[in-house]
């Protein structure tokens, strides 16, 4: 080592390091503990975390998609009623129709 | 509140504070991120406590990871387009005056005007005393290129020192003179 890098080395010495670091740190540290981040959580604590999310999950889409199947079959439902109105209104006005015709069918042949 | 810490891991930190501190202030020339810098690294250290097999073992992996998390931050700063490189006396006048000599000041400023893979192997060879094998493990880096950002970082910051400390040391005898 010459004389440059000895200067070097006694410039480069380690700064102190700030006195409120470690207290931070600790706090920090503390802090963490009482509100674990997701990654420091232990792994069963994480799946069972994940199956609750999932299963949360789930009933809510299989919830809608039950509701949204319901909706349908009372819509189709309605809709099958008011054509078989409709058919019944159509068939009496036909019969209505048809008898008129058949009396007036009668009274030229008399 | 400190009773809760265990003690392997106090110890650990008040041992090494100060090189994870000294580590991340050379490489980012800024007091404050170097403080966050070593918070994260001991908060990583406690998650991988259990996996810590000695304390040769732990000084490896602070040092490490100090130099990695360092170089993410400037990194983060590069690409939100800050400005790098600044010098130890802007952010840190005081302190600097009152721990290093004014020539050791000045050091510590062309230091942080190197290319970053040349300032990171000269902080672990004069500050940590490393030999380039150590910092190659140290960096992750091939022994070669170690020695090669050493011997051009050390030529460049000779060359830097040449013209700014012959000036400085010009200025003092004026000075003196006065």
């Amino acid at each position: 080592m010459d004389d440059f890098e000895e200067k070097l080395k006694r410039s480069f010495e380690r700064w102190p390091a700030p006195p409120s670091l470690k207290h931070r740190l600790i706090e920090n540290r503390r802090r963490r503990k009482e509100h674990p981040r997701w990654f420091a959580l232990p792994f069963a604590a994480r799946v069972a975390v994940s199956l609750c999310v999932f299963a949360g999950v789930f009933s809510a889409l299989y919830g809608g998609m039950a509701s949204y199947h319901a909706e349908q079959q009372r819509k189709g439902e309605e809709a099958r009623r008011q054509v078989l109105l409709a058919l019944r209104i159509t068939n009496h006005a036909l019969d209505h129709m048809n008898q008129q015709l058949a009396a007036h069918h009668r009274l030229r042949q008399n | 509140m400190a009773l809760d810490l265990q003690p392997d891991f106090e110890q650990l930190v008040d041992e090494h504070q100060s090189m994870v501190f000294s580590l991340a202030l050379r490489m980012t020339g800024d007091r404050g991120l170097a403080e966050e810098i070593a918070q994260d690294v001991f908060l990583e250290l406690d998650r991988h406590l259990a996996k810590i097999e000695s304390a040769a073992h732990a000084c490896f992996w602070l040092r490490r990871v100090a130099m990695s998390r360092s170089a993410d931050a400037l990194r983060r700063r590069r690409v939100r387009g800050l400005h790098l490189c600044v010098g130890l006396e802007e952010h840190h006048g005081a302190p600097a005056e009152e721990r290093t000599s004014p020539l050791g000041a000045r050091l510590e400023q062309l230091l942080a005007t190197l290319p970053e893979p040349q300032r990171a192997a000269l902080v672990l060879r004069y500050q940590e005393d490393m030999t380039p094998e150590e910092i190659a493990a140290t960096l992750d880096a091939p022994v070669a290129t170690v020695k090669s950002h050493l011997q051009r970082g050390l030529k460049l910051l000779r060359a830097k020192a040449a013209t700014h400390l012959q000036e400085f040391v010009r200025g003092k005898e004026c000075t003196r003179g006065i």
